[in-house]
């Protein structure tokens, strides 16, 4: 059985979305009775959603009252020098212990056509589990997944400005051939080069523009 | 010395039926019910209902319930009404060509259904690998027409393992829930297995939502206390458990009614009859207990492997629909409807419009003229209606109308010449009619509403007839104990009645009317019940006297029997169950034996000796349930260990943790 209840899951899903959509603005103020109200949801299953994303560190509760979390270039500067590092291991840990279930996940995922924008960041955000996954250790696993909804709002920021993603997809392709051949420093090198081009042209977007604080 | 009060403990019961939606306020340890109220079933949101029953029960201090507990036809409607999710199936080492030559495809309970390679043997051992690539490859073609997955692989509950790798690799591509097999039968009946695991997932979302308006509800209300769900056996599941096991809620309510009446009348042996507005359900009290079907709960004509409370369910109730037949018979239900004194007596002009039609000369309108179609919402939204139906809502904004008059401003003769569904469905419009509640109006045995618009209904069907109005009351009630006797027969002997003119059967059928009517001069046939009737529900005193006469029984009425199915929501105990399974492992040529298997659901280990594997397996087993139970809210839980042997030197381990709900007082 599962240890969270099923209404603070619904919860947790749906105000993760907002959040990291940008839908609920970094800085903005939380109030659970409004939330309730709007997502149909009990105040406790609201409560327990946003002790769930302070942890996540999108949400912030100081003393009094709750806000989202705000939006900083040095957040930015950290959670990619984190990322770069996590996901390079785990593409080196997947090129070692990947499994044959594991390769044919990979190669469906890197296959698939995305529709829209939207679609592309899910894509590629399952991709990036699925290396995580066949790393076979989920200690990282779980760190890089805490990740992925800081990351996902520098990227929903820089969005209106972006049009690079399919070259990224491309990398996956190459990416699953190395680690099917069992070539760790390749996927290491494969991996660096990838996240680094992406937060290069997110910061240069964010910088450019002026989108957020230092 | 002043003597001390022992501790309340108060418990809500509620129970959502096809046409009410009772509740009841309970001390637990004295089954003193301190209120009960009745509010109309909402069938587009069954929490609308829940939330009005909740409001009207009058709590000194909601924060003193100690539990909540919940029977619901949800699962069960919802399979009827084609509400649930829509679901792909994905089968795992299932022959194709053996499941078309058997013509088993309808019975999935999905049109999505897809074979992959791969599957186990008798003996867990892998029979074909799986095709994980094609897996995916038809995940992701039909990923964006279905809202949910069911995977049941080959003899999975002796190795689950592809249906295991199936999820991981499923849940890797899309967001989808996902339900195995394995999960919710250990029963080798391949056929079942995917229908329960197809069924469980077209339900989570619909039992999800549902859950969560309730602990909504319950919240408003200032009630913060564990909520229990009624499994089709009349066990109790907590919330959580049932949020993901939704196919165990298939027949929740009758069985809540059996246990209910056994609760309040405390008789071991009874047959009980629950008569509700929509349908008439008989369950069977022996030694205590509502015995439960072998074959697993069925639904809709699909076959789960999910246990259930023994049940026949028949369309008669309070609120049956009375008409006549073509050759002018009287006929009772299925079809549900509003009585007319009901209608009558929220609506004024309804009265004079009936009284108009019993006093018409020649020729005199016919019953079908009591139909009357009224608004059931005024703030309906007219979006998604077609136009038709939306000029209906506009025409019964200023009241309800017979439905005759209604389709002639239409220009039209009949109403199957118009789809009406999504009135009906969403509960836009009702319908009302002629029922037997308006006969228990006239006969002022329970009069809340106008009995003089059901007496001027009685007219309208006396006049077509040429009857008098003995003569209808007569026929009447006789056709009620024939239909309910009949059903008595058919549960008890699990035979069909034969149809009235099979020559065949002649004999039979000439027996069975002689017992319902005497008419034979020099024999005299009878049949005798051996045990009482328990009737429940508000209809049930008048319904059923005339069953307890002819079967030669007593008729018992529990006190409050009239909601005596959301006493039995909380009456129920709490059962956890855990099933491990003891088979040999072979060599690869099948022919010797090297050890034996435990598997316990996803989890395997393997033991040398036999015995020691089936004592091992009954050790865990008995923990796995306990702990379970406790986890479940269970108040000292009693295990009690099975040990089936299912196959050559394979055996299956049962433990069931059983235990009164835990209540902090």
């Amino acid at each position: 059985m599962k240890l969270i209840k099923v209404d603070t899951e619904k919860a947790y899903q749906q105000l993760w979305e907002k959040i990291t959509s940008l839908e609920l603005a970094p800085g903005e103020n939380l109030d659970v009775s409004t939330l309730a109200d709007d997502l149909e949801l009990s105040h406790a299953s609201i409560e327990e959603a946003l002790r769930l994303l302070v942890h996540d560190h999108l949400v912030k509760a100081p003393p009094r009252g709750l806000y989202v979390a705000e939006l900083r270039l040095s957040d930015l500067e950290k959670i990619s020098t984190i990322r770069l590092n996590l996901e390079t291991l785990a593409a080196q840990q997947a090129a070692r212990n990947a499994t044959e279930d594991d390769l044919v996940i990979l190669q469906t995922l890197c296959e698939e056509v995305a529709q829209d924008t939207q679609e592309l960041f899910t894509l590629d955000q399952r991709f990036h589990q699925a290396i995580a996954r066949a790393a076979h250790n989920n200690y990282l696993a779980e760190t890089l997944e805490r990740l992925y909804g800081l990351s996902k709002r520098l990227w929903f920021l820089a969005l209106p400005y972006l049009d690079f993603l399919p070259s990224a997809v491309k990398s996956h392709v190459r990416l699953v051939e190395v680690i099917r051949a069992g070539e760790e420093s390749l996927a290491i090198e494969i991996m660096h080069k990838h996240i680094e081009e992406f937060y290069l042209k997110i910061r240069g977007i964010i910088q450019d523009k002026d989108l957020i604080a230092e | 010395m002043k003597e001390k009060k022992p501790p309340e403990s108060l418990v809500l019961g509620i129970d959502t039926g096809g046409t009410y939606t009772d509740g009841v306020l309970l001390e637990y340890n004295s089954h003193r019910i301190i209120a009960a109220r009745k509010s109309l079933t909402t069938k587009r949101d069954f929490a609308i209902g829940i939330e009005n029953v909740i409001k009207e029960i009058e709590l000194e201090d909601p924060a003193a319930i100690q539990m909540v507990s919940i029977s619901t036809t949800l699962a069960t409607n919802a399979i009827a009404e084609g509400k649930g999710k829509r679901v792909a199936l994905f089968l795992i080492g299932y022959d194709p060509d053996l499941i078309d030559s058997f013509d088993m495809g309808k019975r999935f309970a999905t049109p999505h259904y897809f074979y992959i390679q791969g599957g186990h043997d008798l003996h867990g051992q892998e029979k074909h690998s799986l095709d994980l690539a094609g897996l995916l490859e038809q995940t992701k073609a039909i990923q964006r027409q279905v809202d949910a997955i069911a995977v049941s692989s080959y003899f999975s509950p002796r190795n689950p393992e592809h249906e295991i790798r199936a999820q991981k690799a499923i849940a890797s591509i899309c967001d989808l829930p996902i339900v195995l097999g394995q999960q919710l039968s250990t029963s080798l009946g391949s056929v079942e297995r995917a229908t329960t695991a197809a069924l469980n997932a077209s339900l989570l979302a619909v039992l999800q939502e549902f859950i969560i308006a309730v602990r909504r509800a319950m919240e408003n209300r200032g009630i913060d206390a564990p909520l229990m769900v009624v499994r089709g056996d009349g066990t109790l599941m907590n919330d959580e458990f049932a949020a993901r096991s939704p196919v165990e809620t298939i027949h929740s309510g009758p069985a809540a009614s059996a246990i209910g009446g056994r609760f309040l009348s405390q008789l071991d042996q009874a047959l009980v009859l629950d008569v509700g507005g929509t349908t008439t359900d008989l369950a069977l009290i022996q030694d205590g207990k509502v015995t439960v079907s072998e074959k697993g709960a069925s639904v809709s004509g699909y076959q789960t492997a999910v246990k259930a409370a023994n049940l026949l369910s028949i369309g008669l109730g309070g609120d049956s629909y009375i008409t006549l037949d073509r050759s002018n018979h009287i006929a009772i239900g299925p079809e549900r409807v509003v009585p007319l004194a009901f209608l009558s007596h929220q609506h004024k002009n309804v009265r004079e419009r009936i009284k108009a039609l019993a006093h018409q000369g020649w020729p005199a309108p016919g019953p079908r003229e009591l139909e009357f179609w009224f608004l059931q919402r005024e703030e309906a939204n007219l979006e998604g209606l077609t136009d038709r139906e939306q000029q209906v809502v506009k025409i019964l904004r200023s009241g309800p109308k017979p439905a005759s008059e209604v389709l002639k401003s239409l220009g039209l003769l009949d109403a199957s010449q118009i789809n009406l569904s999504t009135l009906w469905r969403e509960e836009v419009v009702g319908k009302s009619g002629f029922t037997p509640t308006d006969i228990l109006h006239i006969d002022g045995r329970h009069t809340p509403w106008d009995e003089e618009a059901s007496r001027a209904a009685l007219n309208v069907f006396c006049n077509y007839l040429n009857w008098d109005k003995n003569r209808f009351q007569k026929v009447f009630w006789e056709l009620v104990t024939e239909k309910v006797i009949k059903a008595v027969l058919s549960f008890l002997t699990e035979k069909e009645i034969p149809g009235k003119d099979e020559p065949a059967h002649e004999l039979a059928n000439w027996f069975l009317d002689n017992s319902l009517q005497p008419n034979h001069q020099q024999l005299e046939t009878q049949i005798s019940l051996k045990i009482p009737l328990i009737g429940i529900g508000a209809p049930a005193e008048v319904m059923l006297e005339g069953t307890a006469r002819t079967l030669n029984t007593e008729l018992v009425l529990p006190p409050h029997y009239q909601v005596a199915n959301a006493a039995g929501a909380v009456a129920g105990s709490v059962m956890v169950t855990e099933e491990i399974l003891v088979y040999p492992h072979l060599t690869s040529d099948n022919l010797d034996v090297i050890g034996y298997y435990l598997q316990a659901r996803e989890h395997r280990e393997e033991i040398e000796e036999l015995q020691e594997a089936v004592e091992a397996a009954k050790e865990q087993a008995k923990e796995g349930a306990l702990s379970a139970a406790l986890r479940s809210g269970a108040a000292n839980p009693e295990v009690i260990v099975e040990v089936i042997q299912d196959g050559m030197d394979s055996y299956r381990i049962k433990a069931r943790a059983v235990g009164k709900p835990r209540l902090e007082g």
